[in-house]
């Protein structure tokens, strides 16, 4: 009885079925084959000309206590926290401030200049900071001028010691525009009628920053803490893009790696492990930050 | 004395006025100049670029630049490419997620909670880390260094499917009950009633993956070696790393890279100008999901 009912119920909506097919049949291809078959070659040893066999937890055993990929894990980490912190203040600066400007068309065109970086790829972001810091670029013309006849010119992509601090800056420079954005739509949501009533109490308006602003965009601020977490092993364009031999060691972080390591020279099973690995540290990271900043808790009311 | 301020509570006091400006300057001008830098130079002859100077103003104008792009590095087939993949890949991907979100508003279909489990699992199975396997299925299908492969990698997002549930969520669902009861096809009801109402969200989930789809670097980098199937992006890096090699053969002088990157930013200006408001409206819907 109850069996038929369920089957008249499907064949009503046979056509809605039908309309999700090819996105259920994309998904199976192309999402969750990937993900198992990058689980099951982790654990195996992948010969080109065929011929692999399980090897159990080796690839994983390799990748830990491989050098490189420690490496890998902790350039991931200082960039991107340093990105992070960077883009986090650089945006809520841009938020804030814009608020507190009354002329339309200084808004729009501060908002313009620093949106678009974030709408740009890496390839041309990479390109161009490459260029700006040549000898020839912008910024040596600028240390030219400051420093007269004792100028020499600083390659500085070649240069290890900067090299963190330019993928820092730059990947900060790319998406303060982004938080800017999301900040600016939290804080005119804010209700006029709290800042009406500080100002009567005599607050002044630095003070309603602070104690009513701030606050009260805390939960867009957790967003995007958390949106970073997630993202924080994954950065693969930016050094792709603009890393090269002499700073490779400073920048180089684990997609980077595992893409070499997979699809240049064809360690499929080290790769996949890292990669499995990556994806198992991304959960816990996310899970942590959920918890550290009481994430869910903040949208149950 | 009291009255005045009272008034001043509403804004900064005249120094931190003054503060705040001079901060927003400066951050305007390290966003803008850099930009600004680049069009200057990609529009300057070979020999003033290659002339150490801030450059944000012309000292010989020339359109050189522009020429070595499209004479020597052939820049007009990765432009044509990048247009072609991205923009068929789009089209494609709209009319998907329309489908999709649409089944995933109908009440009591059987499964539905799978089916939405399904969609929303393929969110926490980030692309980027399945590389190496998608690289390896590719092969097996055939698809490496072919357009369709750069089409169909990354083809749906579970995030567009969502966004489209979401706004078809706001067309009132007995207005779709009542016309079933007229015996209106199911066809009918998705197409007349929900899709016109869904325009802005068909044309978020457009602009949104139009962008990044544009903006796409690992996918051609790991499907892609052919030179004559290389998208902007990838021609971009093999310009840059000629630039930054010390072998010294045929490198790319500064102002055809910076004529490269003005052409690659040009569809995204657009977008910029022409579909802002979709722009803002999907990221901040991205950002309330995760």
């Amino acid at each position: 009885m109850k069996a038929t009912k369920v089957y008249k119920r499907i064949k009503r909506y046979r056509f809605i079925y039908l309309m999700l097919l090819p996105v259920v049949a994309y998904f199976l291809v192309f999402s969750y084959y990937p993900l198992a078959l990058g689980i099951f070659n982790s654990f195996r040893q992948v010969k080109i000309l065929g011929g692999s066999k399980f090897i159990g937890l080796e690839n994983y055993h390799n990748i830990i206590k491989n050098p490189l990929y420690l490496r890998a894990l902790s350039n991931s980490i200082i960039v991107g926290a340093g990105t992070f912190a960077l883009q986090f203040l650089w945006g809520l600066t841009i938020a804030i401030l814009l608020n507190e400007i009354k002329s339309k068309i200084v808004k729009s065109a501060i908002q313009t200049a620093t949106f678009i970086p974030y709408l740009l790829s890496w390839a041309v972001v990479g390109g161009l900071w490459i260029t700006i810091l040549s000898p020839t670029g912008m910024i040596n013309g600028f240390l030219k001028i400051i420093q007269g006849d004792s100028f020499r010119p600083i390659v500085f992509m070649s240069e290890p010691a900067f090299a963190r601090e330019i993928m820092i800056f730059t990947g900060a420079w790319k998406g303060a525009g982004y938080y800017a954005a999301l900040f600016l739509a939290a804080i005119v949501t804010i209700d006029q009628n709290i800042y009406e009533a500080a100002s009567i109490d005599g607050a002044s308006r630095w003070k309603q920053i602070i104690h009513i602003t701030i606050p009260n965009i805390a939960s867009t601020m957790k967003v995007v803490a958390l949106l970073a977490a997630m993202g924080v092993l994954r950065n693969f364009d930016q050094i792709f893009m603009m890393a090269n031999s002499s700073i490779l060691d400073k920048v180089q972080n684990l997609l980077y790696l595992i893409y070499n390591d997979g699809i240049i020279q064809f360690k499929i099973g080290p790769a996949t492990a890292a990669a499995t690995l990556v994806l198992l540290a991304t959960m816990i990271i996310s899970f942590t930050v959920r918890r550290l900043l009481r994430y869910d808790d903040s949208y149950r009311d | 004395m009291w009255m005045k301020k009272k008034a001043l509570a509403n804004e900064l006091t005249g120094p931190q006025k003054f503060f705040a400006g001079l901060v927003l300057l400066i951050i305007f001008i390290i966003m803008a100049v850099p930009m600004w830098n680049a069009f200057v130079v990609s529009t300057s002859s070979l020999l003033s670029s290659t002339q150490s100077g801030i450059k944000i103003w012309w000292d010989d104008f020339s359109l050189e630049g522009y020429g070595y792009v499209f004479k020597v590095t052939k820049l007009f087939r990765p432009f044509l490419n990048s247009f072609f993949v991205t923009t068929v890949g789009v089209i494609i991907q709209v009319i998907l997620s329309a489908f999709a979100g649409y089944v995933l508003i109908q009440k009591d279909l059987p499964f539905k909670g799978a089916i939405t489990s399904f969609v929303m699992l393929t969110m926490m199975i980030p692309g980027d880390l399945t590389l190496i396997s998608v690289y390896q299925m590719n092969k097996q299908l055939h698809l490496l260094n072919s357009y369709m492969g750069l089409i169909i990698n990354g083809l749906i997002s579970g995030f567009s499917i969502l966004l489209m549930r979401n706004y078809f969520t706001s067309v009132s669902y007995s207005l779709a009950e009542s016309a079933r009861i007229d015996g209106a096809s199911e066809l009918r009801i998705f197409a007349n009633i929900y899709l016109p109402i869904s325009k802005p969200g068909l044309a978020t989930v457009f602009f949104m993956e139009y962008v990044s789809k544009w903006n796409s670097i690992m996918l051609p980098a790991t499907l892609i070696t052919d030179q004559d199937k290389y998208t902007l992006p990838l021609m971009l890096k093999a310009m840059i790393m000629q630039d930054t090699s010390t072998s010294g053969t045929a490198y790319a002088p500064q102002n055809a890279i910076m004529a490269a990157i003005i052409i690659s930013m040009a569809p995204l200006l657009l977008i910029y100008i022409f579909a802002q408001q979709y722009l803002l409206a999907g990221m901040s819907l991205g950002a309330i999901k995760e």
